[in-house]
């Protein structure tokens, strides 16, 4: 800061500053380092051995991964878990996009409320949402198949057991869920567009469309990078959804890889293995989050 | 003349437009209204009835009985005490320490800032799969698994609130005010307290939300960590509802209802600060 005032400041003032920013950021590094830099390395280890969870750990090197490697219901789970994030960001985003770009036309009424009721899925316990899904799609007696019937004349369709169904529920419950989320993203990134980008466009003769993909669309690039990663490093880790509505299956045709986590550590007390499912996932995840992260500048300190 | 002439048509051709849009915004609306009233309305509803066609958006004949039921066999006011107690714990704390963090990063130069920042914010790519077997096991050895201790300790200074401090103190606190206190003789602490923290209080509003929602709605890691159904919070409550033989969907609908009310209270309440305040990190890169 300025030099002035660090000369009239004295001496023990001077050393305080220079501690000051430390102190105040230990917490977090204290924390991180117990919780998460800590069981980072045990995981490290504990993916080396087999271990149930009671006696020691027996140290059995590489075996885990290579278990991982031709275990199908992995694979499973690495598909399934690459589909909702590939799905998350080319139709949730693009869809919160245009929504984001409905909301923020000129003079329209009631913007915050609209906004406010795109939010509340965000609001929501996820056990709440999964609940109420489940319910509207059950296959015998849902809301959806009752609502097909009387349109349509068939309504028998198995949303919940049926493969590919469940997954396309999966994936509407995502949508429904974050699309709003990130709609609040886009529109604050819109309404921080210079209005006068817009009418030098105008001016120039541009239409909606050009205006939106020539200005709106250059002026989100921070938006929407940020938006872009956070959404693919929360949905890499995908578990309440799926855990919820269909328990992974039917088969395994649901099954994240977050959920394979939970399933080999505290339903089969496999506990090595999971950890060595949770190390590749951390190497997955992290590469591209920080790929992605410097690709597009997201977080760099100025 | 000219000039009406040319502006005639656009505004004929504009007002439809508008309709359409308004059209397409308010079913939008009720695509995210519908399950929900439907939640709330089938909560009154007899059993049998939940399922009844065609749906009935009024409960024909309405019924407390699923809330009786529910507040007579489960403790559900536990669960509830039990949620909202590890959520204000842990909202204070976050906001306190992140604030704290986010103020030191925005506003000092010191060796490593760079680098310290960097791993602070790249923490944000940890997938929580690497961390939650080793991190219950620790808890588990070091007898830290109290709820109280496991559900707030290990969460209280979360990478994404620092950086969203970071970026309000950095936009709203100018240099000035706090060379004029340090001028004043205040200590470092001191002029954070009473200095920087009135400042920012929009955006601490913002965090209070965010990390109160997080806190209130999480599931997983109590999931994995919490056994003892004394010590349940709500989503687990109603996890445990759900999954148990014969699901009484009723019992879990009403559960669920009140179970989110202070979640909507506590949005609506704040909801300007949250927005605004979870949107400013994110705009000004």
């Amino acid at each position: 800061m300025t030099a002035t005032a660090a000369a009239r400041s004295d001496r023990a003032q001077n050393r305080q500053r220079r501690w000051a920013p430390y102190l105040f950021i230990s917490p977090f590094f204290i924390l991180f380092t117990c919780f998460m830099v800590v069981p980072i390395g045990a995981g490290v280890y504990l993916s080396l051995t087999r271990w149930a969870g009671l006696g020691s750990p027996e140290f059995i090197g590489l075996d885990n991964y290579t278990r991982l490697l031709g275990d199908q219901s992995f694979g499973a789970s690495l598909g399934n878990t690459a589909f909702y994030t590939a799905f998350a960001l080319l139709v949730v985003l693009p869809a919160s996009l245009l929504i984001a770009q409905a909301l923020d036309a000129r003079g329209l009424k009631l913007r915050d409320l609209f906004r406010l009721v795109y939010f509340l899925p965000v609001v929501l316990s996820p056990i709440i949402i999964a609940l109420i899904f489940g319910l509207i799609f059950d296959g015998e007696y849902g809301l959806v198949n009752a609502v097909m019937e009387a349109l349509f004349g068939f309504g028998g369709v198995s949303w919940l057991t049926d493969p590919w169904w469940a997954r396309v529920v999966v994936v509407v419950l995502v949508l429904w869920r974050w699309t709003g989320y990130l709609t609040i993203f886009f529109l604050a990134g819109m309404q921080a567009v210079p209005r006068e980008l817009h009418e030098a466009a105008e001016v120039d003769g541009a239409g909606p469309v050009r205006r939106f993909f020539s200005v709106t669309l250059p002026q989100l690039r921070p938006v929407t990078a940020f938006i872009a990663v956070t959404m693919l490093v929360n949905t890499a880790q995908i578990f309440e959804e799926p855990f919820l509505l269909t328990q992974g299956g039917p088969g395994e045709s649901t099954l994240s890889v977050s959920m394979f986590v939970y399933r080999a550590a505290f339903q089969r007390q496999e506990l090595g293995y999971a950890a060595a499912a949770g190390v590749v996932m951390f190497v997955i995840v992290f590469a591209l989050g920080r790929l992605a992260s410097s690709a597009f500048g997201v977080g760099r300190t100025r | 003349m000219n000039a009406t002439a040319a502006r005639t048509p656009r505004r004929r051709r504009v007002r439809p437009a508008r309709a359409g849009l308004y059209a397409t915004l308010v079913l939008l609306a009720l695509v995210y209204l519908a399950p929900l009233a439907w939640a709330v309305s089938s909560s009154f509803k007899e059993r049998s009835e939940i399922f009844a066609f065609p749906p009935k958006l009024w409960p024909d004949p309405a019924t407390l009985f699923n809330y009786a039921t529910l507040l007579a066999e489960q403790p559900f006011w536990r669960w509830m005490l039990m949620s909202t107690s590890v959520a204000l714990i842990s909202t204070v704390a976050t906001v306190l320490l992140c604030s704290l963090a986010g103020f030191g990063f925005a506003k000092y130069e010191f060796k490593g800032k760079r680098l310290l920042f960097d791993v602070m914010f790249s923490s944000l790519a940890i997938p929580f799969a690497v961390i939650v077997v080793p991190l219950f096991v620790l808890v588990a050895k070091l007898g830290l698994s109290h709820p109280l201790f496991a559900l707030v300790v290990p969460w209280v200074a979360p990478a994404f609130g620092i950086f969203m401090m970071r970026q309000y103190t950095e936009q709203s606190i100018p240099d000035e005010i706090l060379d004029a206190a340090r001028i004043d003789g205040c200590s470092e602490l001191r002029t954070f307290r009473s200095v920087v923290l009135p400042l920012l209080r929009p955006a601490l509003g913002a965090l209070a939300v965010w990390s109160f929602l997080n806190t209130y709605n999480t599931l997983l890691w109590p999931l994995v960590v919490v056994s003892e159904p004394e010590y349940y919070t709500v989503p687990l409550g109603l996890q445990a509802l759900f999954g148990a033989e014969g699901r009484q969907y009723n019992l879990v609908l009403a559960g669920a209802v009140l179970a989110a009310i202070p979640a909507i209270a506590v949005f609506v309440l704040l909801r300007k600060q949250l927005i605004s305040g979870l949107t400013a990190g994110a705009v000004k890169s």
